[in-house]
């Protein structure tokens, strides 16, 4: 416990609790129109106490459409990584538990997907289902699934090696068992820090996705959404842009640095 | 501002004089010491032992020495480390400015380590690893360089110099590697050698070739030795004096024969109580505890029936063979097999013990395993009180498996991280249905009773015991569901000394309340003689001789056998034998290509139940 | 050679797998290709007459076949949005990207290896707080972003560099490099923090081995230890990491190259994705996925030279 406790992981914790409380509370608390009512007459003005991120092109408030925009952009990050956990955690773990033939299949899909860039597969899928908030989701977690299925699987072969492995089916342990008691109770540290560091790179993505028009559309907003319609507007108004792009870049690192704090707390080998 | 002194060293003057040294290390849980008072000096031409179990601070203190304690997070602060050098002038290496210290190392002092298998860089050949020390202190290059490359080599004994130089670490075996680093460490003619452990991650034939280099060296050069090790049977093949630590402080100090025939000390004591000797189990009939100091409530093992033979077989191996496929070549077809175990063939009767032993890679384990089916064997019959165990469907194993069990070598790995102590002990009883709710949790504290560790270990975990108490908890684990056969696969190797000792006594003290048998597999002769009915010499997936533990070890008839017994140093050091440090002798590797003809083992009757191999076609 | 023989028909089925994948998320996936392309609202017969004519009537195995017939002999079709043959887009834009990704690459690497290095040898003092900070702050933001900035800074305000478009190295290459510098360094900062971290721990595991410490008691040098020992150690596998990135490299070209109006394969792949241009996104993905591929086999060949263990096997 007291290896969570540094400079680091303290800030990191601290950050993603606030941010994750404003992604859930935030569509609670503030009424909706606060960021989606257009004023045209104060379109484009700089930060100012009555708006503390300035206003975008359509005289919107910059402040309450970042906070509103976690709940959107951490919504998608998060339900694309657990559908990536959700598929990748059983494959990886038949894999390396199970070695031989399913494993030689199985991790040469997994290696021919990871060919494939992920935002590129993201992109393309999203593309040839039609963009949406649900097809996003569906998107990012199908490409971020096979690195982390090839991350569980390399976990899963180190466990099934381990001596208290063989100590168990040597006491008649049957192979479900032995996944339930053994193998996975093993491998799910390595799953939370993966998980944690794929969030970053999910919210990341749906940032990119949402920045070409593949991803969130109008009238939803995201964080990477915002940074696309600010484009136009960069010599005039560089705070509509630069409000959103601190938003991710302080989740995403938020959520790097509490991942390696993470992982240096669960990494079985500095244990 | 160096802490030298001009002084000219006086006769007798000791090349090294530690006095007072203390060393600190900056932890989570505020500043420790490993090293709180140490004093010791080393006359030239003199080996001194520093002898202690983990944590004694032995190490921390040799590596202080050079100053390398500091790479590690370590702070000499307090003591001196006086050091006289060639040149006649005296410094305190504890003061001595890096550079200084530099042109110390490998150069007047050399070190080796531990770990043969990962003390060489593996991305660098042989020569540039010899020749980059010379070059810093000698100024050596080229083909100077090389030459003064293959006297060291030569020097120690390592065969075919030449070819060696190309080579790199990793085509080279633990044996080879070791004296590499000896080579690098004397290249330029030290005036102290420390080894820290050297032998210890060895085989015991190969140790012995090891510890003959080294006194060999060392009588060459009239160099001061530093000799580190936990090995009490191997400091009274090596010293002239010893130092005792423990938890960072000397205990005791002395000639190798006073701290042997007379300790002082209730610590010196109790460490040489808990060694087994090689030989002092001459005239005992049957395995015996260990006189542990201190353990007042000795009980003696119940003596068996006298003669093994006379009793029924509980265990009967026959023609065992297991053979691991290398795989390699296109599309990854199996090119040749591993002959891990070949045609073994043995019995174990009730409540006996039957040692497995020989060095790494004789095949010992993979035969434990192969009895238990955690491997599969490729022919061969195993029979277990009835059970036809290869024959066995995988329904039927499971059942099996509750007459057979197996204790691992190392306590930190065969213990999951995650689960309660409770949960894996009780794991065989609810896999086999044996127990459950209440009653489960009687049985499973009733085994941590059997084990001698307390009740309130049982909501604990792995990480908050030690060594011998996990290895306790797997001993319990593997005497949950009642098994007639425990297979105990190394399982004091890797343990200390006197917790060596209590485990021993407790798996014998087992044995005599419930009629245990135990298959024992080791590499420690001493252990091996002290506990076992029977012995195995295995070698190369072969038993070589078999027999009643007092044939085999005072009568030994085969080379092999014999050169095993020879090799294995004594903990008396009235009975040093001078080791041959003849050069490194190849391996005959089990790796034989596939449908290659095999030849069955066929064996002498020397004596009653006494077996020994008959030699075979290809050696 | 064995080795070689197995490789090569690895990447020979791994190709073809690459195909199948493609083909299956362009051509399975839910989506009327006719309407997208021609919107929802349009004119059933003008909808029919599309489908007949881009076969997609045909069942799935058919289409299948006659595109990879068409790529095994050289035929990779037309673009249904730039009018010409697909051969020639590829060739040209792989060249701009690869440009680059290999400019990128080697700023990363020049910058991110001895900041790596500096960072694992002074382990928890300030110079590894300052640079494993920079690096942590270095890869939480999206490329994107970054080159947003450098349009601003270099661009916009200092106009040194042109912010949008693309040279043709054989024709002016000054001018490419000119091109090609601000998006490279967009896709560079991120991955230039990647590879500190990753130098960092490489080199942070390596000098706590055992052969370090007896190069050190040897009487080496600090820096000799470090640079010559510690470091030879760790460029496997950075190595490794470095030719994993370019996957990732490929990736970011799609957003860089956008933003910048670069036209390389990320640009002509976004571009086809928004058109739903369907045999240039086939023939895109393909190529990209090809190219990730055989990267990654050239570092796998490259750490044969490079570590002697393995040359062994």
């Amino acid at each position: 416990m007291k290896r969570f406790l540094t400079p680091q992981g303290v800030i990191g914790f601290t950050l993603i609790v606030i941010i994750v409380a404003i992604g859930i509370f935030a569509p609670l608390i503030i009424p909706p129109d606060m960021a989606t009512k257009m004023k045209m007459t104060m379109r484009l003005k700089p930060p100012s106490m009555g708006y503390p991120f300035g206003t975008d092109q359509l005289g919107r408030d910059i402040f309450f459409r970042v906070l509103l925009g976690a709940h959107t952009s951490l919504g998608i990050a998060g339900a694309a990584v657990a559908i990536s956990v959700l598929i990748g955690l059983p494959l990886g773990i038949i894999s390396g538990y199970a070695r031989g033939a399913v494993d030689n299949v199985l991790m040469r899909i997994v290696d021919t997907l990871l060919s494939f860039p992920a935002l590129l597969l993201a992109l393309t899928i999203s593309a040839m289902l039609g963009p949406s908030i649900p097809n996003t989701i569906i998107a990012i977690g199908i490409a971020f699934t096979p690195f982390l299925a090839r991350i569980i699987r390399g976990e899963a072969l180190r466990v099934s090696a381990m001596p208290y492995v063989e100590a168990a089916r040597a006491a008649g342990t049957n192979d479900a068992a032995m996944i339930w008691r053994h193998i996975l109770p093993n491998v799910l540290p390595l799953v939370i820090v993966q998980a944690t560091i794929s969030l970053a790179f999910a919210i990341l993505a749906e940032a990119g996705l949402s920045f070409l028009g593949l991803g969130t559309q109008p009238p939803n907003s995201s964080w990477g959404l915002m940074i696309q319609a600010s484009r136009d507007y960069l010599d005039v108004a560089p705070w509509t842009a630069l409000a959103p792009g601190a938003a991710v870049a302080l989740t995403v690192l938020a959520l790097n640095m509490f991942g390696d704090v993470l992982r240096d707390v669960l990494d079985p080998r500095a244990q | 501002m160096t802490a030298a002194t001009a002084m000219q060293p006086a006769e007798g003057r000791p090349i090294i004089k530690v006095s007072g040294l203390r060393v600190e290390f900056q932890t989570d849980d505020g500043m420790v010491a490993g090293v709180k008072d140490v004093s010791f000096e080393i006359q030239p031409g003199e080996t001194l032992c520093v002898v202690g179990e983990s944590g004694s601070g032995k190490s921390v203190t040799s590596l202080s020495i050079l100053r390398l304690i500091e790479f590690g997070g370590g702070r000499i602060a307090a003591g001196s480390l006086e050091f006289a050098r060639g040149s006649g002038e005296v410094i305190d290496l504890a003061k001595a400015e890096p550079d200084v210290m530099q042109g110390i190392r490998g150069n007047e002092i050399g070190m080796i380590f531990q770990e043969p298998m990962t003390s060489l860089n593996p991305v660098f050949t042989i020569e540039r690893q010899l020749t980059d020390g010379l070059k810093r202190h000698r100024g050596l290059t080229g083909e100077d360089a090389r030459g003064r490359a293959l006297e060291l080599l030569r020097e120690v004994r390592i065969p075919e110099p030449e070819r060696r130089l190309t080579q790199y670490p990793h085509e080279l075996s633990g044996g080879m590697r070791q004296r590499i680093v000896i080579a690098m460490a004397m290249a330029c003619r030290p005036r102290l050698l420390i080894a820290d452990e050297p032998t210890t991650a060895l085989d015991v034939t190969i140790q012995a070739e090891i510890l003959g280099l080294i006194d060999r060296l060392k009588r060459e050069n009239g160099m001061a030795v530093l000799f580190i090790t936990h090995d009490m049977a191997v400091v009274a093949q090596m010293a002239d004096r010893v130092v005792v630590m423990y938890r960072g402080d000397v205990v005791e100090e002395g000639p190798v024969r006073d701290i042997f025939e007379q300790p002082r000390e209730a610590y010196t004591k109790a460490l040489l109580a808990a060694v087994p000797k090689l030989g002092e189990m001459r005239d005992k009939p049957a395995p015996e505890p260990m006189r542990i100091l201190g353990d007042e409530t000795l009980r003696a093992a119940a003596p068996p029936p006298a003669i093994c033979t006379r009793r029924e077989p509980l265990l009967t191996v026959k023609n065992l063979t297991t053979r691991f496929p290398v795989k390699g070549g296109l599309m990854r077809r199996t090119v040749a097999n591993v002959h891990a175990v070949e045609d073994v063939s043995f019995q174990l009767a009730k409540g006996a013990t039957l040692s497995l032993v020989g060095e790494s890679g004789c095949g010992k384990s993979t035969c434990g395993r192969s009895i238990l089916r955690l491997v599969e064997a490729e022919s061969g019959e195993i029979q277990l009180d009835g059970w036809n165990v290869r024959g066995l469907s995988r329904l039927d194993l499971r059942h099996a498996r509750r007459d057979m069990q197996m204790v691992f070598q190392d306590p930190f790995a065969s213990l999951n991280p995650y689960r309660r102590l409770l949960d894996q002990v009780a794991e065989p009883l609810v896999n086999f249905g044996l127990a459950s709710g209440s009653e489960l949790h009687d049985r499973v504290a009733h085994l941590f009773d059997r084990v001698e560790l307390p009740r309130s270990f049982l909501r604990r975990f792995p990480h908050e015991l030690s060594g011998g108490q996990r290895q306790r908890v797997a001993i319990a684990r593997a005497l949950a569901p009642n098994p007639k056969l425990i297979v105990a696969d190394e399982s004091v190797s890797a343990l200390d000394v006197s917790v060596q000792a209590q485990v021993l006594n407790l798996l014998m003290e087992l044995q005599a309340d419930l009629g245990l048998s135990f298959l024992f597999i080791s590499h420690d002769m001493a252990v091996v003689e002290r506990v076992s009915h029977n012995v195995a010499v295995m070698y190369l997936g072969r038993i070589v001789e078999i027999g009643p533990r007092a044939a085999v070890f005072e009568n030994p008839r085969h080379a092999y056998t014999r050169s095993l017994l020879d090799a294995v140093p004594i903990a008396d050091p009235a009975r040093r034998r001078p080791h041959d440090d003849r050069s490194f002798r190849p391996l005959s590797s089990p790796i034989f290509p596939v449908g290659a003809p095999v030849e069955p083992s066929s064996y002498d009757e020397v004596a009653p139940g006494h077996f020994v191999l008959r030699p075979l076609a290809a050696a | 050679m064995t080795y070689l023989l197995n490789r090569l028909f690895s990447i020979a089925l791994t190709l073809w797998l690459i195909s199948v994948i493609t083909f299956a998320v362009t051509s399975v996936l839910p989506g009327d290709v006719a309407m997208m392309i021609l919107g929802t609202q349009s004119n059933p017969t003008a909808l029919a007459g599309l489908r007949q004519q881009l076969g997609l009537n045909d069942p799935l195995v058919a289409q299948y076949g006659r595109w990879i017939g068409g790529m095994l002999t050289g035929n990779f079709g037309h673009s249904l949005v730039f009018k010409e043959p697909i051969a020639d887009l590829m060739a040209q834009k792989m060249k701009a990207s690869a440009l680059i990704v290999v400019m990128s690459m080697a700023i990363a690497l020049i910058c991110a290896v001895p900041l790596g290095v500096w960072a694992a040898v002074h382990r928890k003092k300030w110079q590894d707080t300052v640079s494993s900070s920079a690096a942590l702050f270095g890869i939480s933001l999206p490329d994107f972003f970054w080159g947003i900035v450098l349009i601003l800074l270099f661009a916009r305000m200092l106009g040194w560099f042109p912010s949008s478009g693309f040279t043709d190295p054989s024709v002016d290459f000054l001018g490419a490099i000119r091109h090609a510098f601000l998006p490279s360094l967009a896709l560079g900062l991120g991955l230039m923090a990647h590879l500190t971290r990753v130098t960092r721990s490489t080199m942070t595991g390596i000098l706590n081995q055992e052969f370090i410490r007896v190069a050190r008691a040897k009487g080496l040098s600090e820096q000799s230890v470090v640079w010559s020992y510690g470091l030879r150690n760790a460029v496997g596998p950075i190595m490794t990491v470095a030719g994993l990135q370019v996957g990732y490299l490929f990736g970011s070209i799609i957003v860089v190259e956008t933003l910048f109006n670069y036209t390389g394969m990320g640009w002509i792949t976004y571009q086809a994705l928004l058109n739903r241009d369907v045999p240039l996104i086939q023939t895109s993905v393909f190529f990209i996925a090809a190219v990730v591929m055989l990267t990654n086999f050239v570092v796998d060949l490259l750490y044969l030279l490079v570590d002697p263990r393995i040359r062994m096997q």
